[in-house]
């Protein structure tokens, strides 16, 4: 389902929502352009096969936490584009908790250990 | 010499054979490509190669649908799955479409949901009890209540025995575990016992209770509620159910 020569493939694929929704959160974007960003971030650690990132934003959009609307540019060319909404938040900010607490436990177990 | 339309037109074709048929998701797939080819051509790329990596990144079709297949199933396909499937466990095997009733479609239908919710992969006894807890027009909120049960007790008593599984959300049906299967047939006895046409949501919980080993029924024994009891608590709230209507 992804590409996982980096990260490994379960965590590839639990991180997908909480980063689509953190994308999102700072605003309106389309899935190449998502898909762009967390190549670009994750200093392109984090690979998705493509099309496999848009079954996941309408499983999302069916769950309630984003919409979507299509927008033509100027050159005819038209996108979907994606925006979060309030169940989006929401879900983000339980993810954010949860990532949160799996880090810090992490960080203070490898407090001061080499690897 | 390559155009760049006709392959595009080309490739929405294949797509289209193998069964990716939404022309909204073939819309936004094509215009993903586009995005991608004017990328690749922008860092060099002839239009052709930009093509060809752009369809080699975006997937193959086949693989492309069946996810789209998993996003897009919706409950009316899930519900006659799980009610397929639930009619092979307790021997039955459809054209009997009226063994279960509408309320405990819905609960085998919650019950997933809870599993899911868990990050389970498996729909064991205490995901079905909780659908049971979670239903708006089933009878066991109210017999538990009736029992001096708190239905939130059973949920939290049920978080303290079991914990979330590692898995994301897994896409495909979730199969039950052998002592769902067991309490289904129990609950298919109740039904039998009782001369009811089909079973409901309260033959579900008694046939829980009577599996015994689970994780539901060590939960209802810890918080006291024993077969014999709700047995009777069940006949007495559908009698007055009866009586009301």
């Amino acid at each position: 389902m992804y590409d996982f020569d980096m990260i490994e493939r379960e965590l590839v694929a639990a991180s997908t929502e909480p980063l689509i929704l953190s994308l999102l959160s700072k605003g309106e974007s389309y899935g190449y352009e998502l898909i762009q960003e967390v190549r670009r971030l994750s200093g392109d650690k984090i690979k998705w096969t493509d099309g496999m990132l848009y079954p996941v934003l309408h499983r999302m959009e069916a769950t309630g936490w984003i919409q979507s609307r299509w927008v033509e540019s100027e050159n005819g060319r038209k996108r979907k584009y994606y925006s979060i909404n309030k169940d989006g938040h929401q879900a983000l900010k339980d993810k954010r908790e949860q990532w949160t607490l799996i880090s810090s436990v992490l960080s203070g177990l490898w407090k001061g250990q080499h690897v | 010499m390559f155009n760049l339309e006709q392959a595009i037109a080309e490739w929405r074709r294949h797509m289209l054979a193998a069964g990716v048929e939404n022309p909204n998701v073939l819309d936004e797939l094509e215009s993903h490509l586009r995005d991608d080819v004017e990328q690749r051509k922008r860092l060099g790329a002839s239009t052709q190669e930009s093509f060809e990596s752009a369809v080699q990144r975006i997937g193959q079709p086949a693989a492309l649908e069946s996810e789209f297949a998993k996003a897009g199933a919706g409950r009316g396909a899930r519900l006659q799955r799980l009610k397929g499937a639930f009619l092979r466990f307790i021997g039955l095997t459809p054209p009997y479409p009226n063994a279960l009733t509408a309320s405990a479609r819905e609960i085998l239908e919650l019950g997933d949901k809870e599993a899911r919710g868990f990050h389970h992969d498996f729909i064991g006894t205490e995901h079905v009890l909780l659908g049971l807890l979670e239903s708006k027009t089933g009878v066991v909120p109210a017999v538990l209540q009736r029992m001096g049960v708190d239905s939130r007790l059973v949920r939290s008593e049920i978080e303290k025995i079991v914990g979330n599984g590692p898995m994301a959300r897994p896409g495909h049906s979730l199969p039950y575990t052998p002592r769902v299967k067991k309490a289904l047939q129990l609950a298919g006895g109740e039904a039998r016992v009782l001369k009811q046409p089909r079973i409901g949501c309260e033959h579900i919980f008694l046939g829980l209770l009577l599996e015994g080993g689970g994780v539901a029924a060590l939960v209802l024994k810890t918080l006291g509620v024993n077969i014999g009891a709700a047995r009777e608590q069940i006949l007495l709230h559908l009698g007055r159910k009866e009586r009301d209507t």
